[in-house]
């Protein structure tokens, strides 16, 4: 544990962040402009893992051990999430067969 | 606490009595555990005790607000027992994730610490994206479910994003400590909390439905399954504002400058929005989802204007409100019933010559939620004004009064529906359950209106 700290110390922090933040921009873009169901379930993926990561190394930089509980529980609630969002997907493909996004227009104003 | 384990054990208990196809007891055991609820929660008030290290603290305000949302699901399982007759299958995951979603709530009102906000969040939201798609078949729900659970776990994303930079500057998850650690700065704060408290803000203002962040919410008020609109029109509307008005008191007070004014101005988009999308609806879900965004505009202004009694206007605010709108979707569906599954105001035509008692206390109903006295929503309203006003938001406080009689023109629209002549296409049927509920509901929202004028905490 000290030795894991101690390594993540050996990068600055603000390389972390901009790692972080840059993951997260990457994500949230994805989920905006692209219209196929699937890589926008990977895009939210990536903005939760970018989350993971950041949280993970201000945990080492301040050697608070609740930063890294609170990643583990971020991990559990991202597949429980992503397993109740594929089975919302094999549903709807079911009905439309397709997966594109703009399908999703009969409910609006 | 106990009423959260034992809320948690009822869910499993619900869901093996599906397995076990046991249908007819399934409401039965699910209303009588939550009585349980209700009275172990009433044991705990006053105790203020805390669990897991202060991560849970269940003061009197979680515990009202607890015992709000217990009974106001008592009611919507009531309206199940009806809604589900017809169904055949999965009667008892609808009633189990219910409850689990009830359990997220329960974390939402209590949580001391940044960690049980997430987890009450995404508890109270993931058996809510299942639930919005509960009809397998109809395009509709699962358009709803889909567009709930992307943008649901969209603002989870940033919500989370907000954490994690407040956690990186200030290395707790501690409310308390976090307002210590706020206060140091004297309103200059650096910019990557100031960064990381709106993108928190933003979150939360996405599971309350406020203004720029309201999209979602008529498209999945619209899709869902009437009972599960319901649920989400009144317990989950509670719950957010709980725990936003718990996150604004226990962490964030007094908020820096920009902060606060971004959420004044959020107030004032929540209050025109809501009241003027409303104006053009003609489906009567659509209507009050955005008559859900408009009272989440008067319960946001209440939350904002700081004082003691701040707490007790937004409960009385929001058990009146759910109060309300709960029957409401009980004749929704009575009326859909009978017009062949229509869901636009013109088939509440010819309702007060079919059922006269049912035109009546749908007027009572509404009048409420336009906030006409002597019915319980006026005193709520007029609370929330004598609030914002005492603590000096004067412009404000008069632009919602605007709204208000702009949103009075909506609901009597509606009312104007229902007393108009005209040939409804079936009869409509009314169990013994449901008219009772519709009855008893109805009183208790002008009585609440004329005895009652706050609840405890």
């Amino acid at each position: 544990m000290k030795d894991i700290s101690s390594a993540i110390q050996l990068i600055p922090l603000e390389h972390y962040i901009l790692l972080c933040v840059t993951l997260f921009s990457i994500g949230l873009m994805g989920v905006l402009f692209r219209r196929n169901t699937i890589i926008i379930l990977m895009c939210i993926e990536l903005m939760f893992n970018s989350i993971n990561l950041l949280v993970a190394a201000f945990s080492a930089y301040h050697s608070d051990p609740s930063g890294q509980v609170f990643v583990f529980f971020v991990m559990i609630v991202a597949a429980a999430e992503v397993a109740v969002g594929l089975s919302i997907l094999v549903m709807m493909k079911r009905n439309v067969d397709s997966v594109d996004i703009n399908l999703l227009n009969r409910l609006k104003w | 606490m106990s009423a959260l384990i034992f809320t948690i054990v009822l869910g499993i208990i619900v869901l093996y009595l599906g397995f076990l196809k046991k249908k007819a007891i399934l409401a039965p055991v699910a209303i009588a555990g939550l009585l349980i609820a209700l009275f172990l929660s009433l044991k705990d008030w006053g105790l203020g005790s805390r669990y897991f290290h202060d991560m849970i603290l269940f003061d009197n305000f979680s515990i009202a607000f607890n015992i709000s949302m217990i009974i106001v699901t008592i009611l919507i399982f009531l309206f199940g027992i009806d809604y589900y007759r017809m169904m055949g299958l999965h009667v008892a995951e609808q009633y189990a994730l219910m409850i689990f979603a009830l359990t997220g709530a329960f974390l939402m009102t209590s949580y001391s610490n940044l960690i049980i906000l997430f987890l009450g969040i995404e508890i109270l939201s993931i058996p809510l994206y299942v639930l919005a798609g509960g009809k397998k078949a109809s395009f509709r729900s699962n358009e709803a479910s889909f567009k709930y659970f992307m943008l649901g776990s969209f603002a989870t994303a940033i919500f989370l994003f907000g954490i994690a930079l407040v956690y990186g500057a200030s290395a707790t998850f501690y409310l308390p400590e976090i307002k210590i650690y706020i206060a140091q700065f004297n309103g200059h704060l650096p910019p990557m909390v100031m960064v990381g408290l709106l993108f928190i803000l933003i979150g939360v203002a996405f599971k309350v439905a406020a203004a720029p962040f309201h999209f979602w919410s008529p498209d999945v008020y619209e899709g869902s399954p009437t009972i599960v609109t319901a649920f989400m029109a009144t317990v989950v509307k509670t719950a957010g504002f709980a725990a936003f008005f718990r996150l604004l008191g226990m962490g964030l007070l007094p908020l820096p400058a920009p902060l606060e004014k971004a959420l004044w101005v959020m107030t004032g988009l929540t209050l025109l929005v809501g009241n003027l999308g409303a104006l053009k609806q003609t489906n009567f879900k659509r209507l009050l989802a955005y008559s859900a965004i408009a009272h989440s505009g008067f319960i946001m202004l209440a939350m904002l204007s700081q004082h003691s009694s701040s707490a007790k206007v937004l409960l009385y605010y929001t058990f009146v409100y759910s109060l309300a709108t709960v029957p409401l979707f009980i004749i929704f569906i009575l009326v859909k019933r009978a017009s062949d599954w229509q869901e636009e105001l013109v088939n509440f035509r010819g309702l007060f010559k079919e059922k006269s008692w049912i035109a009546v206390c749908m007027t009572i109903l509404l009048m409420s939620l336009a906030g006409i006295p002597p019915s319980s929503g006026f005193m709520a309203k007029y609370q929330v004004f004598v609030l914002s006003i005492s603590q000096g938001n004067l412009l404000i406080s008069i632009f919602a009064i605007l709204m208000a009689v702009i949103g009075i023109y909506y609901y009597f629209f509606v009312i104007r529906e229902v007393f108009t002549e005209s040939k409804q296409l079936n009869p409509i049927v009314v169990t013994r359950l449901n008219g009772a509920l519709i009855i008893v509901c109805s009183l208790a929202v002008l009585l609440l209106g004329v005895f009652v004028w706050n609840l405890p905490i």
